[in-house]
């Protein structure tokens, strides 16, 4: 339970570095094997984070472009899958001014 | 003509030669090349200085209304290109350059105005480099600020998703050469700044083009606006010598839009493959671990001890044996020492008899003391005492009366006395 909460305001940064500690650690050959289990399920949960941190977007393009109502408005813009490259016929235009 | 009107006043013909000066194309909308000096700011904004060549020197004004458009400050010995006419001051008969327009002379101005400025600015503390916001390591959405139609956009785009497929990029598109350029690029990274895009870092610039086309980059509206980014900002300008301001006042920066994509996004392969490297290390180290444990207590249980455990009460069976034998080895022992010791001590009754002589001489000589203590022994020295008909002992000659009987007491009997005296004295 505290560990969740804690992860709420982990970056991805400090749950990379923690694991590197912890892998350290065991590394040491230091901790008894209790401890030495604690601290694998508390890397086991870290490294999933990591994976679902590494997940959490999704891909989006978006152009702004200002609307005859004077407001900025999002446009999706569509990208070919593989490359990244702009679809064909996808024209971007405008300025924010 | 008339001899009166054969002459002119002064003020007439400064009047005349205001007129010709003012009206004459070949004085109006010209171009006037010198250098400057004499050259004084007035505090109403005004400007005066001469222009001057090896030979000659005119005086020269440039009013406020006309240089307020002035990108650099004029300096002592600037060569420059002027634009105006000539005006004359019919009050002193002088006249003077009136200038619209100024700038630097050959291909250096813009330079000029470029070193001025960042000077201007670095006072300032804009390019202090402990202004820079560090960028985020894994950014989850990013913003680009460049041209819709150029290449950087897309370069960005491709180098991006390339390296982190599943990310957010939103575009605010600008002009970046022209005019309007500086207020649409600063109008675009102020839009990207606002919270509710949630923008991680923002990627501003174009591709690589002549030195005026990059120049926007150098405008001090925009390098402000790089400056004031709450988002952390790379600076993408294309570039191959001359840093754009921008660059320094940006809180990272790039000489190509790629190279920003690529400061501003991970490989998120690579981030995958470090983080299942490390769990898998920690997972074999556990193993590892628990192994090294397994073959220590395989190593304790194939002891002999563990494997015939009859042999641990066996064992203890000895040595509880001997620690019996042992024990009463030492009590007969004890037993016959002490023995021998008694048999040792030969004239037991006579000690015996001698002791109790002792003790008996002892309690002889304590109840000796006791009877000196008793009241009988002090009468036997000579002391009597006096009782009343009550048998009351009197202590003192109080309350006693002439004739009153008195009971007197010896060691060897009572006797009966009349008081006939009681004495005042002791």
């Amino acid at each position: 339970m505290e560990a969740k909460k804690k992860n709420s305001a982990m970056t991805f940064e400090d749950a990379m570095d923690e694991l590197e500690t912890i892998a350290l650690k065991l590394e040491s050959g230091t901790l008894g094997l209790d401890e030495s289990i604690k601290e694998f399920e508390r890397g086991m949960a870290l490294a999933k984070f990591c994976h679902e941190k590494l997940e959490e977007a999704e891909r989006k393009i978006e152009i702004l472009q200002k609307g005859e109502d004077g407001k900025v408005k999002s446009k999706k813009v569509a990208v070919k899958q593989e490359t990244g490259e702009l679809e064909e016929g996808e024209e971007l235009q405008g300025t924010l001014l | 003509m008339e001899t009166n009107n054969s002459f002119l006043s002064v003020t007439e013909l400064n009047k005349l030669i205001k007129k010709e000066v003012e009206t004459s194309p070949y004085l109006n909308n010209i171009y006037v090349k010198g250098e400057i000096y004499n050259l004084t700011y007035h505090s109403s904004g005004h400007i005066y200085f001469s222009l001057k060549d090896d030979d000659s020197t005119i005086s020269a004004t440039f009013f406020r209304y006309a240089n307020k458009g002035l990108k650099f400050k004029l300096e002592e010995g600037m060569s420059v290109i002027t634009f105006g006419n000539i005006t004359v001051f019919e009050k002193r008969g002088t006249y003077q350059f009136n200038v619209m327009a100024l700038r630097l002379d050959g291909i250096g101005e813009l330079q000029k105005r470029i070193e001025q400025l960042k000077i201007k600015l670095g006072s300032e503390g804009i390019f202090d480099s402990n202004k820079k916001k560090p960028l985020p390591f894994l950014p989850k959405r990013i913003g680009i600020v460049t041209s819709p139609t150029g290449a950087a956009v897309r370069d960005i785009l491709k180098v991006s998703l390339r390296r982190f497929p599943n990310l957010e990029i939103i575009i605010a598109p600008a002009k970046v050469q022209g005019d309007d350029a500086a207020m649409s690029i600063v109008k675009a990274i102020e839009e990207l700044n606002n919270p509710k895009y949630q923008i991680d870092v923002i990627i501003a610039g174009r591709g690589g083009g002549s030195f005026e086309d990059l120049f926007v980059f150098n405008e001090e509206e925009v390098v402000r606006a790089f400056a004031n980014s709450r988002v952390p900002i790379i600076s993408a300008v294309g570039h191959e010598i001359d840093h754009p301001l921008c660059d320094h006042a940006a809180d990272a920066a790039a000489s190509t839009p790629s190279a920003a994509a690529e400061i501003a996004v991970p490989v998120k392969k690579e981030l995958l493959d470090e983080v299942d490297y490390i769990s898998n290390k920690i997972l074999t180290t556990l193993i590892n671990n628990i192994n090294k444990e397994k073959t220590r207590l395989n190593n304790i249980e194939s002891r002999k001890i563990f494997k015939n455990p009859e042999e641990i009460i066996n064992y203890r069976e000895l040595l509880l044996n001997d620690l019996e034998k042992q024990m009463l080895m030492h009590i007969n022992k004890k037993i016959s020492s002490q023995r021998q010791r008694l048999l040792s001590i030969a004239n037991i009754s006579h000690l015996e008899k001698k002791i109790i002589t002792d003790l008996k001489h002892k309690f002889q000589l304590k109840i000796q003391k006791i009877n000196n203590l008793s009241p009988m022994s002090v009468m036997a020295r000579g002391f009597a005492v006096v009782l009343d008909k009550n048998n009351n002992i009197i202590k003192s000659k109080k309350n006693l009366k002439l004739g009153q009987s008195l009971d007197i007491k010896f060691v060897d009997g009572k006797i009966s006395a009349d008081i006939t005296k009681i004495y005042e004295d002791i």
